[in-house]
């Protein structure tokens, strides 16, 4: 089981592999937009959100009652999540197609409501769990 | 080194959320090698033309587990993040080896989310062809998943032993459910009709039938002497709109559901193209070439292959919702076949040849 499952994905990495050694001699351009993605992903991820995310959970454990941890963090997660989703529909540097129908919401009016849902429940919980519980 | 105490770090939570997003992973990757399939045809593989809706729930299932995973992909990453930390960084060669595949794992699964992203959103941020990228990626990262799992099955092996409870790795496992189900729910509605009004963040809008590439852009220009060319062997027949409303009309209920994960379904009317091939001449079932009156263009022609010609709910299509297409929809004709990607459903036609 183990090594079939070794060997099926050794056989996937060296098929991929070649598409993208296929893909990218085509061009440098596409090689190295393509690299910075690639690395620069786990490379931000690493560098910059993951100290983000420790230091603001972190920081939320320190001056938050323990009634409100789990719904607060619970609501900065979501939140998160997504503003992230909401990027690519709000920020298009090099503009979009005008397609009916299509990326035309209004997207920052529904990611505010989003958040108000997300916030009222968090607040709604937090009032809830601490009612329960006496803060020590 | 910074000191993690946190419960989300304990292996238990890892092999947990790893699980859910190695299931989101294969969905993704399984359904995206389908679409790939049905786009560049294989002589042994074959997509059935019904259900109607198969693509529409295959192609969604590969836009939302992507989009699943990219919560999960984050929780997952947190917690084994003190193993970043490790010192030694290296302890021997196969050790070394073991987190450049991570590193590979990692790089891949972001390329593969971030371009998709944003491909939904039709934000190019980047000037390669991104099918072509996001394909070979993929074997990249389903590869990589593979070798990571065979890597780690003794530790997640003991990972699913029972042991007792512990309220905080359940609290973190239940926050990353929970924003996993957050993202669904804001951009499922491109896809999912109950949805349409609750997702905020769905790239498709609640317009009833959404146009991925209108007339303009595609340039196209409808001469005054329009006729529909069908071409069978040596033989010939043309059609002007005024013919072909004048053949027996057909109505199915369709989807068009694009290979960016949304779709729609409506009522389209037109003429069978099983009726209109044997009108010309050329038996159902048989490949037939379209080509649009865009002339240059990826999506200027497809092939229409047998499985759908044969089935009598393909239409060449003149109406839509009871009404004309209009320029954007594919006037003066189009294609609409049942369990199709939305590239393939070709507009402006102009030319139908019998190829096989």
């Amino acid at each position: 089981m183990r090594a079939a499952l070794f060997a099926l994905g050794l056989a996937a990495l060296a098929w991929g592999s070649w598409l993208a050694v296929d893909f990218a001699t085509a061009s440098w351009r596409d090689t190295w937009q393509s690299l910075a993605i690639f690395v620069g992903g786990p490379v931000l991820h690493d560098a910059v959100v993951a100290p983000i995310v420790g230091g603001t959970a972190l920081l939320l454990t320190r001056v938050l009652p323990p009634a409100w941890h789990t719904a607060v963090k619970a609501a900065a997660a979501a939140t998160a999540v997504l503003v992230l989703l909401a990027i690519p529909l709000l920020w298009h540097p090099f503009g979009v197609p005008t397609n009916p129908g299509l990326h035309d919401r209004d997207y920052a009016t529904g990611l505010l409501i989003a958040l108000g849902v997300v916030w009222l429940v968090a607040a709604t919980t937090g009032l809830i769990t601490s009612k329960r519980r006496p803060t020590p | 080194m910074p000191r993690f105490a946190s419960a989300a770090h304990h292996e238990r939570v890892a092999a947990r959320v790893g699980s859910w997003l190695g299931i989101a992973f294969g969905l993704c990757f399984l359904t995206g090698l389908l679409s790939h399939l049905i786009q560049h045809p294989q002589p042994w593989f074959a997509w059935p033309s019904g259900p109607a809706w198969l693509y529409r729930v295959t192609q969604g299932t590969h836009v939302l587990s992507g989009i699943v995973a990219i919560p999960l992909l984050l929780a997952k990453l947190w917690s084994v993040y003190p193993k970043l930390f490790e010192r030694p960084a290296v302890r021997s060669a196969l050790h070394g080896l073991e987190r450049l595949s991570i590193l590979v794992l990692i790089g891949a699964a972001f390329f593969e989310l971030f371009t998709g992203l944003f491909n939904i959103a039709q934000n190019y941020l980047w000037g390669f062809y991104f099918p072509t990228a996001h394909y070979a990626v993929a074997w990249i990262a389903i590869g990589s998943v593979l070798v990571h799992v065979a890597v780690k099955l003794p530790i997640i092996k003991r990972a699913y032993e029972p042991a007792a409870p512990n309220p905080d790795r359940r609290r973190f496992l239940r926050t990353t459910a929970l924003t996993a189900g957050v993202a669904f729910v804001a951009t499922a509605g491109a896809t999912i009709p109950l949805l349409r009004r609750v997702s905020v963040l769905a790239h498709r809008s609640t317009a009833d039938l959404p146009v991925n590439r209108t007339a303009a852009a595609a340039g196209i220009e409808v001469p005054d002497g329009w006729r529909l060319e069908v071409v069978a062997g040596d033989r010939t027949s043309t059609f002007t709109l005024d013919e072909l409303a004048a053949l027996p009309q057909a109505t199915e209920e369709l989807p068009i559901a694009c290979v960016e994960g949304w779709s729609a379904s409506a009522q389209w009317g037109g003429v069978r193209v099983a009726e209109l091939l044997r009108r010309c001449g050329a038996e159902p079932g048989a490949d037939v070439r379209v080509t649009s009156l865009e002339k240059a263009g990826l999506y200027s022609r497809s092939v229409l292959p047998g499985t759908h010609t044969r089935d009598e709910r393909t239409l060449l299509a003149l109406r839509v919702a009871g009404e004309q297409l209009s320029p954007d929809h594919g006037y003066p004709c189009r294609v609409i076949a049942p369990s199709r990607p939305g590239v393939l459903q070709t507009k402006w036609v102009t030319r139908i040849e019998v190829i096989a």
